[in-house]
């Protein structure tokens, strides 16, 4: 039984946003439903300055507040390690939202943050979806149960691992090329993406897969490790130094 | 006018209201209902006032989620999630709790001298409860989903799982008991241990709704057992607060028209202590947690500096709790009506900001949202929200004032006291 | 499941399906059985695009959101395009793509696309006047335009027709414009944007080295990338191939160091090893002054730019040398450009001018001369100022100095031309005698290659102003194509003015400011619905070439810009419709020229039409020439065996006056006058690489800058919600973009964080909301060109800034190449 993670490298990342626009679109996301988030920061005084950044999956915690603090069991965790939202079963509650030490869940009901007209007003849906967007991914891929598609009214969303890709790939697989054809189209929509090459997706179970490696060779390290969620996506800080522990650049 | 035998038995009531609406006709049988009661009182103002403000308020609320939905609140997914409305359910609920445990003083602790609270409290505490389940049913995206997934989800890690499981009970131990006191079945054996069974069941219910926030480490202002303690004490304040207020209500905020006991009681200075006691109390919890907040520099703590910057939170502190802390200590003041009504409703009001500014400071700091925050997150109810809160008030109230009307609620073991001809007499 | 690509036993065919052939499979060495591939490779051609049942259908095209031109796949289900991915097997996108790869979906469904030809029916015309458009046939539309056209013709006028262009793709668009001016008889056929781009990099190498194109550079192998004012991890084209070239250098040993130079904090100068905050329009000097180390601390490279007669010579600081005691090798100018200029440029000299430590200075010249092979490149940011060309050429002349020119790992070449047959219509043969007529020869509109701007390609900033003054002429009719200078050129409400005055066709997909100014709409199919065809950006210098095929068919009834052009050169009166007719439509065209792939098939199997279509991409590896040592090599098939004389690298490589890369620069020598005039340099000195004052216009006491941000699309993505929601904080916050400005600078000005601002000079006035940030100068504001679309569509509309960040872009060009100088303005700053 796989175990999948995915390592993301900061010293390659540019911060160019390509994977959180290129999951918005595999996944039929809303304007700024950023499953797929890139996190800025920056500090220090001129000329001295230092901007930071880092993309921001949903971590897929081994151990998922979220899941712990869903009354109805509607976030779950499978056996290879996604953890998933069943819309069917969800209640809207959003105390997973409250809980995820790493804001990467979505709620679907929200006045736009992005300005303008309410896409979900403009794209309306004549069934339970909330929203009928013309690029939506293919119906026969949408998958409730598993959080995959557009979702209906009043549940929270969030990064699946791209499940419906990854969940496809042949059992046994260790690491998800996007570079070879046979496994790009299992390949997370992220990772398939970015230039750079500074994601990887691959099985955490198996000592010899490229991401394994990378994390003992490379010294991946876990967002909030002292929260113990034990995330299943580590980061490469490589010369790039550690991933910023503050939650927001406030000026308190 | 028409002779009202009032029921004595759920059975009954539907016989009765047949009979009625026979003999009344339609127009005048609901006009009828709606002045239900024992003839005229303030209650009925009350009554119809809530009535109005219900409907609009509700009206709007509805509408609004029917038409935009959820998209109505200002809560985000970068911000606040949890807003105004889940505040409002958290003050009736521990309200809620609070009154149980007023109850809970003469029928499992056997302070006769509270006795005359006794079925009014429980009455409050089921209505507020009811008006906190109301507001929440609204808040949550799916409310109905609810009843078959949280018993197939079983899900006993969650927090809210179990708040849910407790507040049920609670809910119906409630109804037990006062049905029973409808049946004057003070004493029986049952009666006890249906008394202390809510009793129990209370204490974990404001326990679990404490949990529910005191569970979530990444959200350190709310982060620890401190946070279920804080709950059900402040409950209990909450809950006396409820009951000074809606006793003097019940007797047109006029001590005199009080019967003995309650009469000697609200003039006694163990109420006020009482009172003072748990102001007291809440005060201490609020500052101590205030300090420590303010001296840490704990990421995601920003929001204490926030707080110390609200000038409605220091008129929470001071106002609303110091100062009826000092009229309920003050011998000159403690005993005084005015005294006390305006500790309770200043209590009352500071708790409800309370909740408020518990719950949204907890959410400035937001998780990993870097420069796309470039401050704390900016929250303001929108209307919708507020309308939800109102909603809330009116039900409680309004379903109090109709209590008021179809019940006792002044009724002791010793039976009925002669209020309701003090009542007339004066009117 | 049989209808999901993801099926396992589907995935490989529907692969096959996409790359269109075995032959790839077999290129990429994956050894996937070509039988299985083949048999279904036949049945992936005989589904149309956009095949319904539920299959995905990948289908080959190009992006459309920059120059570069990336190669993509488009995923297509049920008629429904869904996804947008890299296409694997194109060297220059290599599966991969920039953020802005994957919004043509998003543009493919924009509600507010135009639907349909329309004519304008309100006379009046005006920001606020509602054209009131009216639906009507293509038909009727074209004929209006021939009407027009034929009209001017009799009239002896057809030099007041313009075509104004912009992003043009290829052979396709606006590669038939030249034939329709030389038949119909007009200067005016192609009007481009360049001027208002990037013209001044094009220019540097042009009188440098001989090149008028921007550069090939060998990213993967180079050790050290010195970046002027370039966006390199944000806009830098090709923008996608950079950042994989990124993750290449920066992870293979040794790893490449890079140091930006830039004036405020941005993920490029972030993600680099050093970055030098610089005063604005002063890169020259600070290229200057490590040219001038170089020498100085002996790093140069002597095999390519030649060495002193005695190895005791050495250059030393303010003393000039005796030019016969150095042998120049493929420098040309050498020993004069140090006696001229560079003998005083120390670090020293430099701090004074750039601000930068002389220290820093140093350090990064000796790493720079010390570390090989090396790059060092430019763009907008060290060019976009009026002594933009100087600039860049003290930039360009370091690639000279350390002798990576042409070489591994260096300034590999330039782009090599595609193997495209010529058509067989031939456009020379259909010219009528009003066409030969020597009063066709007629200046320019935009007066570009005229004694007014003799060195430029084009100057799309003059048009507006010159039709205003009727100088050369007043025109009659403009269509536009691919370009909007009524929101994207400096003082654009000038355009506003201008198009009053002329009958206005805009081409254009979507509403823009133009469409509100237009008299005629002949909306374009989006680029996801046509057949067209282009040339790479410069990448490895090798030719690659791409096309785009539809992946639906047309949402609305619209027509591509080629047939459209095509279908007007039809109603053309005489023989210039008769060669319209025999050239028939751009399927037609590109059928033509594709033949040239027959006898030069791509490296991918691609040898013709059909299998172009298959694949979307051509090209031949590997770039044709490599210096190695200060010797010239050719590829001869099997290396780099055929070493090449002088003269051959004069015809071949460096086709400069005297065959070499000149620091005394011929072309400048012959305009030395003009030179001198516009930028006032003693004509002795103007042939030099050296360090010009930049004047600020505008007036204001805060250099203003407008950067481009990695999620913006030129001024193309301004309706898109998805967009605006990612634009990178400091300056995007999900609704708006920010005023980058430094805390210290704001407080003087008592201007809060978040706070609104009017942004004012003698230009105009704009407002838009500040962001504190301490990376940028706090003698500088930035402000992207992102936001301030006031007819875009629902979502451009109502987001700060208030208006085009040129409406406080004064019209001043850079004399040499043109270009305006977008960032060298000044502005005032105030609270409102
Ligand atoms: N202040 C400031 N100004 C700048 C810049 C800057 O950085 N700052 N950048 C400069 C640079 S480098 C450039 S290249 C220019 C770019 O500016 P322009 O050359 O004006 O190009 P765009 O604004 O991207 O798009 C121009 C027009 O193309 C139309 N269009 C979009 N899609 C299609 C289509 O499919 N078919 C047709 N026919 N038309 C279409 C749009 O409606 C738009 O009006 O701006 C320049 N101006
Ligand atoms: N994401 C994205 N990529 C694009 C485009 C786009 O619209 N969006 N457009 C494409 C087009 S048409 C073009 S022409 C290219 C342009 O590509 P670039 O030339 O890279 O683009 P610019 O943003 O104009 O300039 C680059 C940098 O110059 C900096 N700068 C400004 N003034 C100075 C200065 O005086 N000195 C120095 N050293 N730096 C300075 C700016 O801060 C900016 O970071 O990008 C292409 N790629
Ligand atoms: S696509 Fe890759 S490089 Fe770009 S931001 Fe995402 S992770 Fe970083
Ligand atoms: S990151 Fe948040 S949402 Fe994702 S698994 Fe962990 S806790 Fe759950
Ligand atoms: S919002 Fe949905 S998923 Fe989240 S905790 Fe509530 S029920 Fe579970
Ligand atoms: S794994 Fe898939 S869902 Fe998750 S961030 Fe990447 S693209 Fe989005
Ligand atoms: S670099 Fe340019 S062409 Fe390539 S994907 Fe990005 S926007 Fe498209
Ligand atoms: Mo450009």
């Amino acid at each position: 039984m796989a175990k999948w993670g995915m390592v993301i490298d900061l010293e390659k990342c540019t911060g160019c946003q390509a994977c959180t626009i290129a999951c918005g679109m595999e996944n039929s996301r809303l304007p700024g439903e950023h499953w797929q988030d890139v996190i800025f920061f920056n500090e220090g005084q001129y000329p001295s300055v230092q901007m930071k950044w880092f993309p921001r999956p949903c971590q897929h915690c081994e151990n998922p507040s979220c899941v712990a603090v869903c009354p109805v069991r509607a976030t779950y965790k499978t056996e290879e390690g996604f953890v998933l939202v069943d819309w069917e079963r969800c209640i809207g509650c959003k105390y997973c939202m409250i809980a995820c030490p790493y804001g990467v869940r979505f709620y679907t009901e929200e006045k736009p943050s992005y300005g303008g007209p309410d896409v979900k007003q403009v794209f309306k849906s004549n069934d339970a979806h909330s929203w009928n967007p013309p690029w939506k991914m293919p119906d026969s891929r949408e998958d409730w149960n598993h959080g995959v598609g557009v979702q209906p009214h009043d549940v929270v969303s969030k990064c699946t691992f791209c499940y419906h890709r990854v969940s496809k790939a042949p059992k046994g697989t260790a690491d998800l090329d996007p570079g070879n054809p046979a496994q790009r189209e299992f390949t997370p929509a992220c990772v398939v993406t970015c230039s750079p090459g500074a994601r990887f997706f691959g099985d955490l179970s198996n000592p010899r897969s490229r991401v394994s490696k990378l994390i003992a060779d490379k010294e991946g390290v876990r967002l909030l490790d002292q929260l113990g969620n034990k995330p299943q996506v580590y980061y490469l800080t490589g010369s790039g130094g550690a991933v910023p522990s503050s939650h927001a650049n406030v000026k308190a | 006018m028409f002779p009202i035998s009032e029921p004595k038995h759920f059975a009954e009531i539907i016989p009765y209201l047949a009979n009625l609406w026979r003999e009344e006709g339609t127009m005048r049988f609901i006009g009828t209902v709606l002045n239900l009661g024992h003839g005229r009182s303030a209650a009925g103002l009350w009554w119809k006032l809530c009535l109005a403000t219900g409907l609009a308020s509700g009206g709007y609320a509805l509408y609004m989620l029917v038409t935009l939905g959820h998209a109505s609140f200002n809560t985000s997914s970068d911000g606040v999630n949890w807003g105004m409305p889940i505040a409002t359910y958290v003050f009736f609920a521990l309200t809620s709790s609070g009154l149980s445990m007023i109850a809970s003083i003469p029928m499992v602790f056997g302070f006769e001298q509270f006795n005359p609270i006794a079925k009014r409290c429980i009455w409050l505490a089921i209505i507020t409860l009811i008006a906190g389940f109301a507001v929440l049913a609204l808040e949550l995206g799916h409310p109905f989903r609810m009843l078959w997934a949280m018993p197939t989800g079983l899900q006993v890690r969650s927090p809210m799982f179990w708040m849910g499981v407790f507040y049920s009970i609670d809910l119906v131990l409630l109804l037990i008991k006062f049905y029973l006191l409808w049946q004057q079945d003070w004493d029986s054996p049952f009666s006890h241990f249906i008394g202390a069974a809510s009793f129990v069941a209370v204490i974990l219910a404001s326990g679990m709704l404490g949990l529910v926030f005191g569970s979530v480490v990444m959200r350190p202002m709310w982060f620890g057992s401190f946070t279920s303690i804080y709950y059900m004490l402040t409950a209990a304040l909450c809950g006396a607060a409820a009951i000074v207020v809606t006793t003097y209500m019940a007797y047109h905020f006029d001590r005199d028209r009080m019967p003995e006991p309650l009469r000697s009681m609200a003039g006694s200075h163990e109420l006020p202590m009482v009172f003072a006691t748990l102001i007291g109390i809440a005060l201490v919890m609020i500052l101590t947690r205030f300090w420590t907040g303010l001296w840490s520099n704990l990421d995601g703590f920003e929001g204490f500096h926030q707080l110390a910057r609200d000038p409605l939170f220091h008129l929470e502190v001071w106002v609303g709790l110091a100062l009826p802390f000092v009229m309920m200590i003050s011998p000159s003041m403690q005993r005084r009506e005015g005294a006390q009504l305006t500790a309770a409703f200043l209590v009352l009001a500071a708790m409800f900001y309370n909740r408020y500014e518990f719950i949204i400071s907890g959410q400035f700091v937001p998780m990993f949202k870097g420069s796309w925050v470039n401050s704390l997150v900016p929250y303001t109810p929108s209307l919708t929200e507020w309308s939800l809160t109102v909603f809330g008030f009116s039900i409680a109230l309004g379903l109090y004032a109709l209590g008021e009307k179809l019940f006792h609620l002044s009724a002791t073991p010793s039976g009925e006291p002669a209020v309701e001809q003090t009542a007339e007499a004066a009117a | 499941m049989s209808d999901s690509i993801l099926n396992p036993n589907v995935t490989r065919r529907r692969f096959l399906q996409a790359t269109g052939a075995a032959g790839a499979l077999g290129a990429a060495g994956l050894g996937l059985d070509l039988g299985g591939g083949l048999s279904t490779l036949t049945k992936a051609h005989a589904q149309p695009a956009g095949a319904a049942g539920g299959e995905t259908v990948i289908t080959k095209s190009f992006c459309h959101q920059c120059p570069a031109r990336c190669g993509i796949d488009v995923y297509t289900t049920n008629g429904r395009v869904h996804a947008i991915y890299g296409t694997l097997d194109n060297p220059l996108t290599q599966g991969k793509l920039c953020p802005k790869g994957h919004y043509g979906v998003y543009l493919l469904y924009d509600p507010d696309r135009f639907k349909s030809p329309m004519k304008r029916t309100n006379p009046k015309k005006g920001r606020d006047e509602d054209p009131k458009f009216v639906p009507i046939s293509w038909d009727e539309a074209l004929g209006i335009v021939a009407g027009r056209l034929n009209a001017l013709r009799e009239k002896n006028e057809s030099h007041r027709f313009a075509i104004i262009t912009g992003r043009g793709w290829g052979a396709s668009d606006v590669g038939i414009l030249g034939d329709f001016g030389k038949l119909y008889g007009t200067p005016n056929f192609n009007l481009g944007h360049s001027s208002i781009c990037s013209d001044a990099s094009e220019t540097v190498k042009h009188i440098m080295d001989g090149h008028h194109a921007y550069s090939a550079y060998d990213y993967p192998n180079t050790n050290y990338l010195l970046v002027f004012g370039a966006g390199f991890l944000e806009s830098f084209r090709p923008f996608t191939g950079n950042m994989v070239a990124w993750g290449q250098m920066r992870t293979k040993s040794p790893k490449t160091r890079v140091t930006v130079v830039d004036v405020h904090v941005n993920t490029t100068g972030t993600a680099a090893d050093r970055l030098l905050l610089i005063k604005p329009g002063t890169d020259g000097a600070l290229a200057l002054a490590m040219g001038h180390v170089i020498l100085t601390e002996g790093l140069w490279d002597r095999a390519f730019a030649g060495d002193f007669t005695d190895p005791a010579l050495k250059f030393e600081a303010g003393k000039e040398i005796d030019p016969n005691t150095f042998n120049e090798k493929w420098v040309s100018g050498l020993a004069e450009w140090w006696n001229v200029v560079l003998k005083d440029c120390t670090p020293e000299w430099a701090e004074k001018i750039t601000t930068i430590d002389a220290a820093d200075i140093r350090t990064v010249a000796m790493d720079f001369g010390s570390t090989k092979p090396a790059v060092a490149l430019f763009e907008r940011g060290a060019s976009a100022h009026t002594n933009g060309v100087y600039n860049g050429m003290a930039i360009h002349a370091l690639n000279a100095l350390t002798g990576n020119m042409f070489a591994k790992g260096g300034l590999r070449g330039y782009q090599m031309k595609t193997a495209w047959a010529k058509p067989d219509v031939k456009a020379e043969e259909f010219m009528d005698d009003y066409a030969k007529a020597p009063e066709r020869k007629k200046p320019r509109l935009d007066g570009a290659k005229t004694e007014k701007w003799p060195l430029a390609k084009n100057m799309i900033q003059e048009i507006a102003i010159n039709q205003l003054k009727g100088d050369p002429y007043k025109m009659d009719t403009i269509l536009f194509y691919m370009t909007g200078p009524i929101f994207s050129a400096p003082d654009c409400k000038k355009w506003e003015e201008a198009l009053r005055q002329v009958y206005v066709i805009d081409t254009s997909a979507y509403p823009g400011e133009t469409s509100v100014f237009a008299d005629l709409i002949l909306p374009d199919h989006h680029y996801l619905e046509r057949l067209q065809v282009a040339d790479t950006y410069p990448f490895q210098g090798y030719p690659i070439s791409m096309i785009r095929t539809p992946a639906v068919k047309p949402l609305y009834d619209t027509k591509v810009f080629g047939d459209t052009i095509i279908e007007i050169g039809k109603r053309i009166k005489g023989p210039t419709g008769e060669y319209y007719k025999r050239l028939g439509n751009t399927e037609n065209l590109i059928r033509m020229l594709c033949k040239g792939f027959e006898e030069k098939p791509g490296d991918n199997g691609v040898k013709d039409f059909e299998s172009f279509k298959a694949k979307g991409v051509w090209y031949r590896k590997p770039y044709a020439f490599l210096q190695k040592d200060g010797e010239f090599y050719e590829w001869d098939g099997k290396g780099y065996d055929k070493h090449l004389t002088p003269e051959e690298v004069k015809q071949k490589v460096m086709p400069t006056a005297t065959g070499k890369f000149e620091v005394k620069v011929t072309e400048l020598e012959h305009y030395a006058e003009y030179v001198a005039k516009r930028l006032g340099i003693a004509p002795e000195r103007a042939p030099f690489p050296q360090w010009i004052e930049p004047r600020h216009p505008g007036g204001g006491d805060l250099h203003f800058v407008s950067p481009k941000l990695a999620g913006q699309a030129e001024g193309r993505s301004a309706n898109l919600p998805h967009v605006s929601a990612i634009i990178q904080p400091t300056q995007g916050g999900k609704r708006n973009v920010f005023l980058e400005i430094h805390p210290e600078t704001a407080k003087k000005r008592g201007i809060g964080d978040g706070d609104r601002v009017r942004i004012k000079n003698d230009v105009g006035q704009i407002e838009a909301i500040a962001r504190h940030f301490n990376g940028i100068r706090p003698d500088t504001v930035a402000l992207p060109m992102i936001h301030g679309h006031w007819a875009q569509g629902r979502w451009a509309k109502g987001r700060s800034p208030t208006a085009s960040t040129n409406e406080v872009t004064a019209n001043v060009s850079e004399p040499i190449s043109g270009l305006a100088v977008f960032h060298s303005g000044k502005v005032f700053v105030e609270k409102i």
